[in-house]
């Protein structure tokens, strides 16, 4: 909300240095997003134009004589065409300083010495556009010679000060006076309100048939003239951002800013048959708002129609049909209170978005329509206007609810105690009844603060006024418990390891387009049907990733000149199904080399296996989509399949344009088993024989086959394929395969003879599994 | 004198001679052949044991074998002095210590996660547990126990992602409160980093997904000071030993009393001016926090007026950014080459 400091001060008594009232509002919780600075401007002073010459040497300029409250008149020449004699109108001196760095001196303007400026809107600082053409014109009732930029504050910085959804009260400048006037222990000065009824209480009449307007206060006002408002109500309102367009108009805008209750005036005379009625709009009727756009309206939103149709749109916009024109000599004052959401869904509904809608959305006090319409009533008056009594259709405000508060509250929430004295001052100085009830409060809210309904409320109403910076410090001892947090750690656990192993983790999107899925599909991958956001901002965020492969090898693609490449990461994946959408958490790598990538990354996610579950993973054939069929192992701990790795199905490798030899491993975080203490193997006290077996196999001979069935034979402590040989003397469909065993006993020192049986024992279990032929 | 001994003296005159003038190691091997070796001359001293007076003959032997363990215990000597000297002189060679040797096989986890294991770390240290949870969410944790009226704006699909009517990206990590309670009674003390989901438009500033870490500590005796001094501590871990907190109200419908959590700009240290990181306010803002709604324990079965507890929120890319300096939120999702290693 844009909140000129000028206007706070009007209700409260305020510090000339703006930081010290941005400092306390950010402590009273109503953050200031900007300072707006307002131009230096100096020597602007009250004249009156007593009288205006043409001037003899220039069609386009008039000399006026200028009465500034002194002894001597000044003279001054002008091109601004608005001007007439007994105008009262602000003069800048010779040596003020006004907007955009102007300054003004003495000068001669054809032949006639000008003592001074006359100003504009423009010249102090204020929107052009806004304000009349030519010279900005003042009320006749200020002082000559009074100082115009101390009288209106003009120089004071506007603030654009944020305020939480719960406080619609404060989203106007004397809810946040009473704020500022609460916590600097000062006054607040209420607008007044009273106003003298001319006539008897109201003969137009309302009726409510929707239980979403919880009260219509109305009351006519007659006898006004439509001109512009005095300058101190149009440089708030426009500094509040609000335009200034005449003296009516501009009133229900100044009300709402002021005391937060937007209101609607109807041109009285264009309210077909006097009679309004409050309801749901019909399917489909058209209604044109007041910025000539015709809506059409659904029963979502409320209309206020007369005898006509709808003329207002409830809480929104008010219609064009009955609006203030310049010839509107009498209105119907409407401040009414709504149900927030119905107003805001409206407001969603049209794409209109008004400051009264802003307001009502939030739900407004009931209350707060009743003070609303008197102040408007007030300032129609002191344009001349004749006010009749108030009449309110609806219900009346509901009394608000004490509210209990025992006394050690304040301690037990926030670690600090606040004295009975202390707490009766900050909550009275909100606004609060406090009536002391032993070693509680009965705290009876203000009818503006409906957010306030249980005792924690109250405690942030104290904390807010003392201080919040009067929380102490103190760390908290923790009482033992017996949370299981291991999946944290073992995901921590995972990827520190992974780094370690060289691969450096990637966090990507995981909202996708439709068209990952498509290009997978469309080349022949069978892959979950992915989960739906309903209402994506965009297609690029429709569906959720079903996998962490696809973002893994854009990347690769685009850093296609990084050898090695090993990335990772470690997040969920989402699957459609019934009842309930699946979730998972992998941890897909991806790594490319100078070398074919896959036997590498194979012995890092076995290693990182062994690592986190301290158990070694058995590796098998396997299928997983996004990796090539013929080149994927199936990495098994116990009966569970927890990982597979193998290089990029070609197809995928096509359509990102990443290398065929990048090697992809997902492991299934959730499958793995805890991790499992392993047993000490003593060593044994005798010399280790390292022997190596050549052994020609078919082509299908699995290499972790054989080398198992090797360590079958109870004096092999350890055996691994360590070389692979394919060639004419081996023979066409055949491959020998060399292993290195290590045989040891725990008995003796082994002999030759002893190794040589066992390694004969050996090759013939080879021979009987694997029709294997040793290889001289 | 005998004889022999005579001749074994002027052998060992021209042995020393010889082994003075060696150099290096291989004349020092040279010598040892010389006198040493095989053919050489002490061998030929033996052969001459039949040529010398009988007297002498039976302990020539012992003689010769006296006279050379001699000569081998100077030789050795020498051979030490020899090798020392080449030693010494090596020392004198360089190699070029800026050449590039083969990059260290070392990977980095990604800075969000660094910053989550830290404040994890932190917390378990004083007792907490680390919990995770599902990113899709039931409206009635997002919401619903959270004391966010079922009206909210929040809940029509303008701020949030919807994958069923009743199923939400979560918003925040705040569902796991209700998780977490639920499955535990007080007292409690637990901290849940997550990613979570809104439908922001990206830019600078905003992803649609982004990173939290809760904290929730619920028991008898809990209160608002016990946030600060934590906060405190894991700010101090974060951005150095004079980090400071502070805290200001604000609205939240789970929370009562509510506040921002500020912290010291770690980049100007609290002096604000023209400091890009805080925007010369001297703290920027890292959460949301406050004493847990009763609403919110009672719809979990806790009560209210046996338990109190606390809650904050905090954004881990903001904490990220102000960290280490980062304007550009969309620096954590584009992965470019070196982002991590250079934050590590």
């Amino acid at each position: 909300m844009r909140v000129p400091i000028m206007w706070l001060r009007d209700y409260v008594e305020l510090p000339q240095n703006a930081d010290e009232i941005v400092a306390r509002l950010a402590t009273l919780g109503f953050p200031v997003d900007e300072v707006i600075a307002r131009p230096k401007l100096t020597h602007v002073v009250v004249g009156r134009i007593t009288k205006i010459v043409k001037h003899p040497n220039a069609d386009r300029l008039q000399v006026c004589t200028i009465d500034v409250g002194g002894e001597k008149t000044l003279t001054i020449a002008t091109a601004a065409t608005n001007v007439e004699e007994g105008q009262t109108i602000p003069v800048a001196l010779i040596g003020a300083e006004l907007d955009k760095g102007l300054k003004i001196a003495p000068r001669k303007m054809r032949g006639i010495d000008s003592e001074g400026m006359l100003c504009s809107a423009d010249e102090l600082g204020l929107p052009a556009d806004w304000f009349e053409d030519g010279i900005m014109q003042l009320d006749a009732s200020i002082p000559l010679g009074t100082d115009v930029v101390a009288h209106f504050n003009l120089t004071d910085p506007v603030l654009e000060v944020d305020v939480t959804p719960n406080r619609p009260d404060a989203l106007s400048i004397v809810g946040l006076a009473r704020e500022l006037a609460a916590s600097f222990g000062v006054p607040l000065r209420e607008p007044a309100t009273q106003v003298q009824y001319e006539g008897g209480s109201d003969d137009a009449r309302v009726t409510i048939e929707t239980l979403d307007c919880k009260r219509f206060v109305y009351q006519r006002v007659s006898g006004l003239r439509v001109r512009p408002a005095k300058a101190w109500m149009r440089i708030r309102l426009a500094l509040a951002g609000q335009r200034p367009l005449n003296n009516v108009v501009d009133v229900s805008n100044f009300v709402m800013l002021e005391l937060g209750q937007p209101l609607h005036f109807f041109d009285h005379a264009r309210v077909a048959g006097g009679h309004l009625i409050v309801r749901d709009a019909n399917e489909g009727e058209r209604f044109t708002t007041l910025d000539e756009q015709e809506r059409t309206l659904d029963p979502r939103m409320i209309v206020i129609a007369d005898d006509e149709g709808p003329t207002s749109l409830a809480g929104v916009m008010g219609g064009l049909r009955s609006e203030v024109v310049p010839t509107t000599g009498e209105v119907l004052i409407e401040s009414a209170s709504w149900t927030g959401p119905r107003i805001r869904r409206t407001s969603v509904a049209l794409k209109l978005r008004t400051e009264a809608s802003s307001r009502f959305e939030k739900s407004l006090p009931v209350a707060l329509a009743d003070v609303g319409a008197a102040r408007a009533a007030r300032l129609l008056e002191q344009e001349g206007g004749t006010v009749r009594m108030p009449s309110a259709a609806g219900h009346a405000a509901p009394r608000p609810a004490p509210v209990t508060l025992a006394s050690s509250e304040v301690e037990r929430l926030l670690g600090f105690a606040v004295e009975a004295a202390e707490i009766e001052r900050a909550l009275g100085s909100l606004g609060f009844t406090v009536v002391r009830e032993g070693e509680s409060f009965a705290v009876t809210p203000p009818y503006w603060r409906g957010d306030v309904l249980i005792s924690a409320d109250l405690v942030e109403e104290i904390a807010r006024v003392v201080g919040y910076e009067h929380v102490r410090a103190e760390v908290p001892a923790v009482a033992p418990q017996a949370i299981d947090g291991a999946a944290f750690e073992r995901e921590t656990e995972l990827a520190t390891t992974l780094a370690g192993l060289g691969y450096t983790e990637f966090v990507t999107l995981s909202l996708q387009p439709g068209t990952v899925a498509d290009a997978w599909r469309t080349a022949g991958i069978a892959i979950p049907q992915p989960v739906e956001i309903t209402n994506p901002l965009s297609e690029d965020q429709r569906w959720m990733r079903f996998s962490l492969v696809p973002a893994l090898l854009e990347f690769a693609a685009r850093d296609r000149a990084l050898r090695p490449f090993r990335v990772f990461e470690l997040g969920h994946v989402f699957a459609e199904a019934q009842p309930e959408p699946q979730e998972r958490v992998e941890l897909t790598a991806l790594r490319v080399d100078r070398v074919p990538a896959f036997g590498q990354l194979k012995s890092d996610v076995l290693a990182l296996l062994r690592a986190i579950t301290g158990v070694e993973a058995e590796v098998e054939r396997g299928t997983h989509a996004s990796l090539h069929p013929g080149k994927t192992a199936a990495l098994r701990i116990g009966e569970t399949i927890v990982a597979y790795v193998g290089y990029v199905d070609p197809r995928l490798a096509r359509i990102y344009d990443v290398p065929d030899d990048a090697a992809l491993a997902t492991i299934f975080v959730e499958a793995l088993p805890a991790h499992q203490v392993a047993q000490y193997v003593e060593p044994s006290k005798f010399p280790p024989v390292d022997r190596d077996l050549a052994v020609v196999v078919a082509l299908d001979v699995l290499a972790g086959d054989l080398a198992r069935a090797v360590r079958g034979e109870p004096l092999v402590r350890s055996a691994n394929v360590f070389d692979e040989y394919r060639g004419p003397q081996i023979g066409e469909g055949k491959k020998s395969l060399a292993l290195r065993i290590v045989l040891q006993s725990d008995e003796s020192t082994l002999t030759d003879e002893a190794a040589d049986a066992a390694l004969a024992r050996v090759a013939a279990t080879l021979r009987e599994r694997f029709g294997a032929i040793p290889r001289a | 004198m005998t004889e022999l001994e005579a001749t074994l003296d002027a052998l060992t005159a021209r042995f020393d001679a010889a082994v003075a003038a060696a150099p290096d190691a291989p004349a020092l091997d040279e010598v040892r052949v010389a006198f040493l070796g095989r053919s050489g001359e002490v061998t030929a001293v033996r052969r001459g044991i039949g040529a010398l007076p009988p007297a002498e003959r039976p302990g020539a032997g012992k003689v010769i074998n006296a006279a050379v363990e001699a000569l081998e215990a100077k030789l050795a000597q020498a051979q030490s002095r020899v090798e020392l000297a080449e030693l010494e002189a090596s020392l004198g060679d360089q190699i070029d210590v800026t050449f590039p040797g083969p990059p260290a096989d070392l990977g980095y986890v990604h800075p969000i996660r660094r910053v989550a294991i830290e404040i994890a770390r932190y917390f378990t240290r004083h007792g907490f547990a680390v919990l995770s949870g599902p990113e899709i969410e039931t409206e009635a944790n997002n919401f619903d126990a959270l004391n966010i009226p079922p009206d909210h704006p929040a809940r029509e699909g303008l701020d949030s992602f919807y994958v069923r009517p009743d199923r939400v990206l979560r918003t925040h990590t705040s569902p796991m409160q209700a998780r977490a309670m639920r499955a535990n009674p007080p007292p409690i003390a637990v901290i849940v980093p997550g990613r979570c989901y809104r439908r922001d438009a990206v830019d600078a500033r905003h992803l649609y997904m982004f990173h939290q870490v809760e904290g929730l500590m619920v028991g008898k005796g809990v209160h608002f000071g016990h946030l600060k001094g934590l906060l405190v501590g894991m700010c101090r871990e974060l951005f150095g030993p004079d980090a400071d907190v502070r805290f200001r109200p604000s609205f939240f419908p789970f929370t009562e009393p509510s506040a921002e959590i500020d912290v010291k700009c770690p980049t100007c240290r609290g002096t604000g001016g023209e400091c890009r990181t805080c925007g010369g306010s001297g703290w920027i803002e890292i959460g949301g926090s406050g004493m847990v709604h009763p609403n919110v324990l009672r719809g979990v079965g806790y009560d209210p007026d046996e338990v109190a507890g606390w809650a904050f929120g905090c954004g881990l890319e903001r904490i990220a950014m102000k960290r280490y300096d980062i304007h550009d939120i969309r620096a954590f999702v584009e992965n470019a080459p070196g982002f991590a290693e250079g934050l590590a």
